[in-house]
């Protein structure tokens, strides 16, 4: 199964960056993202990520995670909305509901924010393999390889979970079991015990990948172990130069 | 190559004996099956080659195990993987890169080859897997069978003597499993790595190796040249192994006299049987 976490190769001038400067630039935008109290700039920030996405080749996966993610905040977005009861009242509904300005605006910022923030990650997953990431993190940082492992790979178990997740979900379905139940305690108490075979199925699945990544020297590896060099250029430099600017920007407006 | 000597092994936490007094050798170059119905100890028979047993699986060991000359009870499973490589049913867990040159560097940088090696070892690898042409591919867009030949690659590289597969094809539809066969019959004979394979796939099986195993309750109960093997069709019954219809039918015509070679491995030797059985009836 392909997820939106899954790397894409390609030669843009994205993917040359520096790991480090990749990771750096979705902390940053990520933050910004929530530092900042102006509308205005969380969507700069998504549309960013847009034009990131564009010069890697990566728009359509972009969009559709976007929209994604659109869908979801609709639902938050209005859930939201009614909780705020400070403000001006813009729009007096039946059952004492009403919305306020104070409450669109938050409402509003609180959904931006959740949008352009998650899209930073996802893109720098998409476009920096995973093992230049936990290099370059060795290299650069000095932490401990294991740890910029684990790092890794926890991400790239989060598919694998998914996959597992929906096996053992189509074989209860095969059993009639009704998950596409729309009640959502009932499917709540249909997806719990089946937290129980996925844990035990993907213990099993790490436990081999553990074995297998000892066999494979894992545990002789050392911060030179690396083949690839990372080098530290022009492209790095501007990138980190517009990341500071839009976190400077974040704080002051 | 591989030499076990009277190997009997519980596992901890399980009285029952998984291996009871196995013993196995298989000569540099051998390409060796091993069949058996679930819990006959088939992967358990794979880890004392591997020494996964007893140095990673805490039981009850005794017995002897020698790879490529060297004793499992004293090495380190990491120092025999310079001379076994090992590779487990579930194919995902084992890949650890993005894209599949990382995953064939990711041994070779661990067991720090010199650099200007690298490049060389990484070709040879992919090469030797059939896949030279995913390279540069996203491993999670590649199909089960193109994964399982990436995980080949990656032990490749590290150059093993010996190679140990436990069910690699027990993912893949048959059409994928044959090509991974391909695959280890290419590693096999020209590049002269002794393979050791368990796998359910018992007719596919037979037309790659040279060596049968057959494991039944923790028993070596046959081993040897695939058609000596199948000719003990009530021992592979017991050990519930399903023996091709075409080995039964050339026991019968046997029977009869009416063919006297061993029994077919593949189509072409089964067309042959056919024809002389034919011809002898005529
Ligand atoms: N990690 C373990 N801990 C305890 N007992 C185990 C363990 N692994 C295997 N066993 C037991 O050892 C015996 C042999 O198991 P083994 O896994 O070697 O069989 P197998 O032939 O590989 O079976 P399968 O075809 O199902 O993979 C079984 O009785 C099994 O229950
Ligand atoms: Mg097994």
């Amino acid at each position: 199964m392909k997820s939106f976490l899954d790397y894409v190769p390609g030669d843009s001038a994205l993917h040359r960056l520096n790991p480090l400067t990749k990771l750096a630039l979705a902390f940053g935008l990520c933050t910004s993202c929530f530092l900042t109290r102006n509308h205005a700039l969380v969507v700069g920030v998504m549309l960013l990520n847009l034009f990131q996405a564009a010069i890697a080749g990566v728009l359509d996966r972009s969009l559709k995670m976007l929209s994604a993610l659109v869908k979801l905040s609709v639902v938050l977005f209005l859930a939201q909305l009614f909780f705020v009861r400070e403000g001006r009242i813009l729009l007096a509904l039946p059952f004492g509901l009403y919305i306020t300005d104070a409450g669109l605006s938050f409402s509003l910022l609180f959904v931006l924010r959740l949008v352009a923030a998650t899209m930073p990650l996802a893109m720098m997953l998409s476009i920096t393999r995973m093992s230049d990431i936990s290099n370059a993190l060795v290299r650069g940082t000095g932490i401990p390889y294991k740890y910029a492992f684990v790092l890794t790979t926890a991400i790239r178990l989060i598919p694998l979970f998914a996959d597992e997740m929906a096996e053992i979900m189509e074989a209860q379905i095969a059993r009639g079991v009704e998950f596409d139940t729309k009640n959502f305690f009932k499917k709540l108490r249909l997806i719990l015990p089946l937290c129980v075979p996925l844990l035990i199925s993907s213990v099993r699945k790490i436990e081999d990948g553990a074995i297998s990544a000892e066999l494979r020297g894992f545990n002789l590896r050392n911060r030179n172990s690396g083949y690839k060099r990372y080098p530290f250029g022009v492209g790095d430099a501007a990138v980190l130069a517009l990341c500071a600017l839009v976190m400077a920007a974040s704080v002051m407006i | 190559m591989i030499k076990i000597k009277d190997v009997s092994f519980s596992y901890e936490g399980n009285p029952k004996n998984a291996l009871t007094n196995v013993t196995l050798e298989a000569a540099r170059g051998d390409f060796l099956g091993i069949i058996g119905q679930s819990g006959a100890g088939k992967s358990t028979l794979t880890r004392v080659i591997n020494g996964l047993v007893p140095h990673y699986y805490d039981g009850v060991f005794s017995g002897d195990a020698a790879v490529g000359g060297r004793a499992t009870l004293e090495s380190s499973p990491e120092e025999l993987a310079r001379s076994v490589g090992s590779l487990f049913q579930d194919i995902e867990g084992q890949l650890f890169a993005s894209v599949v040159d990382d995953e064939v560097l990711f041994g070779l940088e661990n067991f720090g080859v010199p650099r200007d090696e690298i490049e060389s070892r990484v070709e040879y690898a992919l090469a030797a897997a059939g896949i030279s042409d995913l390279r540069t591919r996203a491993i999670s867009t590649l199909s089960g069978g193109q994964k399982q030949k990436v995980a080949i690659a990656a032990i490749t590289a590290l150059k093993p003597e010996i190679m140990v597969l436990d069910e690699p094809t027990g993912e893949l539809d048959p059409q994928s499993s044959r090509r991974v066969f391909e695959t280890l019959r290419e590693l096999n004979e020209k590049h002269g790595v002794t393979i050791v394979v368990v796998e359910q796939k018992i007719m596919m099986l037979c037309e790659f190796v040279s060596r049968l195993a057959v494991m039944n309750g923790g028993r070596l109960i046959l081993e040897g040249p695939v058609a000596s093997v199948l000719k003990n069709a009530e021992k592979l019954e017991d050990a519930g192994v399903n023996i091709p219809r075409v080995t039964t039918l050339a026991l019968r015509l046997r029977e009869h006299g009416l063919y006297d070679g061993e029994p077919p491995a593949n189509i072409p030797e089964a067309a042959r049987m056919m024809r002389t059985a034919v011809h002898a009836s005529l």
